[in-house]
């Protein structure tokens, strides 16, 4: 086994997908620094003065002024509402929101990650893991070896898992050091509060938490970790199931974005809530944002994708040592 | 390949897999704890004001503070920002505090608002609009302008606005306050003469209380929408629209001393 699992790692490095990810994270980490940067400077200029108690003051008279327009949806009212009695919870506690710093940009980066960068990432790994032997013929060989078969697709599985949890350090590594060149390296010792719990109409502060930022970071790339497994083995699946990388990576390409697309507009499909692509952004839970169908929480949405990836896991060592291979 | 190297980096992998599921657990952990160990306190010290340079304008108040009606968006608050900052040729810090709909009740409870008073504190010019939703509410004020229900608003109004101002020269005793009056919108239509009147009388009683407290003044506007007043509405014919802001924005500026 042990064998099998190096020569799978040997196979990822060889192929070097791992520093095409690094680049594009890269890439992509200095584009939303910039965006970033770019936005605290003309906040600055509109409000006039660097005070982020002003500027979160500011705020909050603006979503009120919002709240009064007659011509916004419920749903986003509801969401409005929460996200103003958020602010002005942090606002009475003294404590800066977004406090400026490399490692409040990677939870704010983290964040929306979480349910397409991330993901995509995997899915550059995941989709031609085992398709790819096959289109390239190598499948017979490593199926002739006097091994059994669930070893081989549990060693390329293995070696998917490590891949994410790589991936993931990739992400956190590079929009840390390179957001801090702007930014500044500081910030991990910061306040920030978690355990807003969203009841019908309000926002329930009984439970809120103080942590430092460093403990919920941790905590944030636990959950990123757990996303990108369950979407890197529905992935896995697919490449199992269908022979075309191509056509396998279309397929969960478009789950993918059916998903963010649908977290819009499906508040009045309460059933939506079951399918994966909806549950994929955990670490908004903690942050405490209203969830895109009512009823759903953490645990919720970690049972969904947990049974996902209990159901795409068996598919995939099911039809892998069943199949026929010539 | 380097055999090393595969080892090394599966060393690596395998050491972030572990922190990782870490994390997880203690994320799934920590949403689920019960009570927390460490509650957030509120705090009640006031953070020093930073940078003092130039002039900090705090507006308070209603949609007019808000500017509605105004095709730039700025209303009369923006008006007079800009003719400050022409004149003076410093930088001025605005923070624009005003709520679309709120009336004298909600200011009230606003303007106790810690941070509220932290930006009162550091403010050299004050600028008041409230009232409006109070008498005319929403257009209803027209149908009742005659009945016992008006003197029983105005004084609870009245007081409300005592306690607004009260708050605002205990955060702060120097700053200049200017206290924007109504005028009538609704002056030609049906009964606007006998509106015109509960207005002035309404004015004249805001600006007693105005009267009571050092450096709060009055700013009357009724005047300047009493001729053609449609000129100066926008199509909601309540608010006013780009000149009918100028218009108030002019009369304060006029007011301004430093």
């Amino acid at each position: 086994m042990n064998k099998l699992i190096q020569n799978e790692m040997m196979k990822l490095i060889a192929k070097k997908r791992l520093v095409v990810i690094a680049l594009i994270i890269g890439v992509l980490v200095i584009l939303f620094t910039y965006a970033q940067y770019k936005e605290i400077q003309t906040q600055r200029e509109r409000l006039g003065t660097d005070d982020w108690r002003t500027a979160v003051q500011q705020n909050i008279v603006d979503i009120t002024n919002r709240l009064s327009s007659s011509r916004i949806s419920e749903e986003w009212k509801k969401q409005l509402k929460i996200s103003l009695q958020q602010q002005q919870y942090y606002l009475d506690h003294d404590i800066n929101p977004a406090e400026p710093g490399a490692s409040t940009f990677m939870r704010i980066f983290l964040e929306n990650a979480i349910d397409m960068l991330i993901p995509l990432m995997v899915m550059v790994i995941a989709s031609d893991l085992v398709s790819s032997e096959y289109s390239q013929g190598t499948v017979k060989l490593l199926l002739t070896r006097p091994v059994k078969r669930w070893k081989v697709l549990l060693s390329k599985y293995i070696t998917l898992c490590f891949a994410v949890s790589l991936i993931v350090a990739i992400a956190g590594f590079l929009s840390y050091i390179l957001s801090g060149v702007v930014f500044g390296y500081k910030g991990f010792g910061t306040p920030i509060l978690t355990g807003f719990n969203i009841s019908d109409e309000a926002l329930n502060t009984a439970n809120v938490k103080l942590l430092s930022l460093w403990k919920f970071l941790l905590m944030d790339f636990g959950l990123v970790w757990f996303v990108a497994i369950v979407v890197g083995t529905l992935s896995f699946m697919l490449s199992v199931l269908i022979r075309s990388t191509a056509a396998g990576m279309g397929v969960m390409l478009a789950a993918l974005i059916s998903g963010a697309i649908l977290s819009n507009m499906v508040s009045s499909w309460e059933s939506a809530k079951y399918l994966f692509m909806v549950n994929l952004r955990l670490t908004d839970y903690m942050k405490g944002t209203a969830p895109p169908i009512e009823g759903m929480n953490l645990s919720f949405s970690m049972s969904v994708l947990l049974v996902w990836w209990a159901a795409a896991l068996l598919v995939s060592f099911i039809v892998f040592t069943k199949r026929d291979v010539y | 390949m380097n055999r090393n190297m595969v080892r090394m980096v599966t060393a690596i992998a395998v050491f972030f897999c572990l922190l990782w599921i870490f994390g997880l657990g203690w994320a799934v952990k920590n949403y689920y704890a019960g009570k927390p160990d460490q509650v957030p306190q509120k705090t009640n010290v006031t953070s020093k004001i930073d940078n003092k340079k130039g002039l900090n304008v705090v507006a308070l108040g209603d949609s007019l503070t808000r500017g509605t009606g105004d095709e730039t968006g700025k209303g009369y608050v923006g008006d007079l920002v800009d003719e400050i900052k022409e004149k003076t040729k410093k930088p001025v810090q605005l923070t624009n505090l005003g709520i679309i709909g709120q009336r004298s009740d909600q200011l009230k409870k606003q303007i106790q608002q810690k941070e509220v008073g932290r930006q009162l504190e550091k403010a050299d010019v004050i600028l008041v609009t409230i009232g409006g939703n109070d008498l005319f509410r929403g257009g209803q004020g027209l149908m009742d302008f005659q009945s016992k229900n008006i003197a029983v608003i105005e004084k609870k109004y009245l007081s409300n606005l005592k306690f607004i101002f009260e708050q605002i020269r205990r955060n702060n005793h120097k700053a200049n306050v200017f206290f924007v009056g109504l005028y009538n919108p609704f002056i030609e239509l049906d009964h606007g003469k006998e509106m015109s009147k509960v207005v002035r009388r309404w004015n004249y009683d805001s600006a007693e209380v105005s009267a009571a407290f050092p450096k709060i003044i009055f700013v009357p506007t009724f005047d300047l929408f009493e001729l053609k007043v449609n000129d100066y509405l926008y199509s909601d014919k309540f608010h006013p629209n780009t000149k009918g802001y100028k218009l108030i924005a002019e009369r304060v500026a006029s007011l301004l001393t430093w």
